[in-house]
């Protein structure tokens, strides 16, 4: 048996924002959706879970919006799930706060995270929540064994792959090669939503950041495309000549 | 003030030391083996490759109190090492940042949010700063440091083997010209029908994140994108890529941006200098032919 804590994170579908014509993001209107790490985090913890037994549960740290997010990840196979409330903005040491409270109060032999979020991108967590709980980081792994009390992962570095090993309890962060997240059958996306989600309120700031601006980068290219190749041609050769030499 | 920077590549150690060179003083960490010569430190604390992240984070905290700000380059393990020191220490963090400037106590940076759609400007308290890859071309600082090793701490993680990956060691920050694929290239054999025009310009083959991670065309170090390399070459030639924000993020430091697709409405023809409508098969031998007159 190895239970397994997963963390979650939703976050605004970024395909489908857009920015105004100051460059400032539109938020209204834009859905939400299970962060793209989070549901590789999830199957590698239903996949833990189908081959040892045991429990996955689920810690979101956000807003009430959170509960679409938990249902998902309870049709991909989580069992429990806590949905922290009072996220006021990106700062991992805050995020790693509320989650490490209520993860201590829950047994669990691995958590499973994303090693990098697809919105903020700032790669943290894993550290923080590994240093918070003092136990090893197992982490960027793109595959997971378990054997005995041992769990051995292989991690995706900048040049090289690392084996790594480490015994139970751990945190491990995942990569978006380490699985395919499942597709959950209509049947238990309807029994996901009659399930009940635990909810509790994080209140706690200590974020000592001054945003002052938050904009779309401005694009200062030329722009000049040609439909016509051969004009394009003769013009990026051109341009070719003097950067080159 | 006193800098403590921080990287498991000699030549991102070079790049942060250039980010910081003339803002104080600074010593330098060195996980694994590299050249030291004109890394611009007083002092070089080495630490063995097969080192866990807590151990040396542990050996970093013990010195912590020398220093002023911690920069830290942002690869896994300076991430994961990142992470560690911000919850020891409570020191609020600046990730991924591409510009830095500490005026006073204030550290004023920049960074990628939401997917690489917008730019967050802050002023923040931060002492524990990770830098992006890539954002500053590396300066040769004159000065060799001393060297020491690192005290690291214990672990309970042990390192049992290392993979060289693919396609070696390609550095694609420090090129000067990038001849970069995305899906458009259409197959892995099609990316030899380009390589020619990387080969005359002297440049280097890059890919999107589809073509190095999803279908493996190409390797991962040659991955271009907020998930792989941020590249900044003279010239960035983009065949057959849509122009996803994602990648834009990676390349976007460009001086020149050329961009050839068959679709008009893809959007990298936003984000570039010159473009081409067309077929990459058809525009790449012409230029290549032109280039040569």
């Amino acid at each position: 048996m190895v239970n397994v804590a997963v963390l979650i994170k939703q976050i605004i579908d970024i395909d489908q924002m857009k920015t105004d014509s100051e460059g400032k993001p539109i938020l209204t209107g834009v859905p939400y959706r299970l962060e793209n790490l989070s549901k590789n985090a999830i199957e590698a913890a239903v996949r833990i879970k189908e081959k040892q037994g045991g429990k996955v549960t689920g810690i979101i740290f956000g807003t009430e919006a959170g509960t679409s997010a938990m249902k998902e990840s309870y049709a991909m196979g989580v069992d429990e799930g806590i949905l922290i409330t009072g996220y006021k903005g990106s700062n991992p040491q805050v995020t790693a706060k509320a989650i490490l409270t209520y993860l201590r109060q829950i047994q669990f032999d691995i958590v499973i995270l994303g090693d990098q979020s697809a919105d903020s991108y700032t790669g943290m967590l894993p550290g923080l929540i590994s240093a918070g709980l003092g136990i090893p980081l197992l982490g960027n792994a793109n595959k997971i064994d378990i054997e005995g009390k041992v769990v051995r992962i292989t991690q995706v570095g900048e040049t090289e792959n690392v084996e790594m090993e480490a015994e139970m309890p751990v945190v491990v962060s995942v990569t978006q090669e380490i699985n395919e997240p499942r597709l959950p059958p209509v049947l238990q996306i309807m029994a996901a939503g009659r399930k009940p989600i635990r909810t509790e309120k994080f209140d706690g700031s200590f974020s000592k950041v001054s945003v002052l601006s938050n904009l779309a980068p401005k694009s200062e290219r030329k722009r000049k495309v040609f439909e016509k190749v051969d004009e394009g041609v003769a013009e990026i050769v051109k341009v070719l000549k003097e950067e080159v030499r | 003030m006193k800098f403590l920077t921080l990287s498991d590549d000699i030549n991102f150690l070079r790049q942060i030391n250039t980010l910081i060179s003339g803002k104080g003083e600074f010593d330098s960490v060195l996980i694994g083996d590299g050249d030291p010569k004109g890394l611009g430190s007083g002092v070089l604390f080495r630490v063995k490759k097969d080192t866990p992240f807590d151990a040396i984070s542990e050996g970093i905290l013990k010195m912590s109190k020398d220093y002023d700000y911690m920069v830290i380059g942002s690869t896994e393990i300076g991430r994961e090492i990142a992470g560690y020191l911000s919850f020891k220490t409570g020191f609020y963090t600046a990730t991924e940042i591409f510009y830095l400037d500490i005026n006073g106590q204030k550290v004023h940076t920049k960074r990628f949010f939401f997917g690489g759609k917008t730019v967050i400007e802050e002023e923040s308290d931060a002492k524990i700063i990770t830098v992006a890859p890539g954002v500053v071309e590396a300066r040769d600082l004159g000065s060799t440091p001393q060297m020491k090793d690192l005290d690291v701490g214990q672990s309970r993680i042990r390192i049992t083997k290392f993979t060289s990956k693919a396609g070696g060691s390609v550095r694609l920050e420090d090129a000067k010209v990038i001849v970069s694929v995305g899906r458009g290239i259409g197959s892995k054999e099609n990316i030899a029908k380009v390589e020619p025009l990387a080969k005359a310009l002297n440049g280097e083959i890059a890919g999107s994140r589809p073509v190095c991670m999803d279908y493996g065309w190409l390797s991962e170090d040659r991955q271009v994108g907020l998930s792989g390399k941020k590249v900044s070459p003279k010239v960035y030639i983009a065949l057959g890529i849509s122009g996803q924000i994602q990648h834009i993020a990676g390349m976007r430091n460009s001086k020149t941006v050329i961009a050839i697709n068959k679709d008009k409405n893809a959007p990298i023809f936003q984000e570039c200098d010159y473009g081409i409508v067309g077929d990459i098969f058809t525009v790449v031998p012409k230029i290549l032919e032109q280039l040569k007159q």
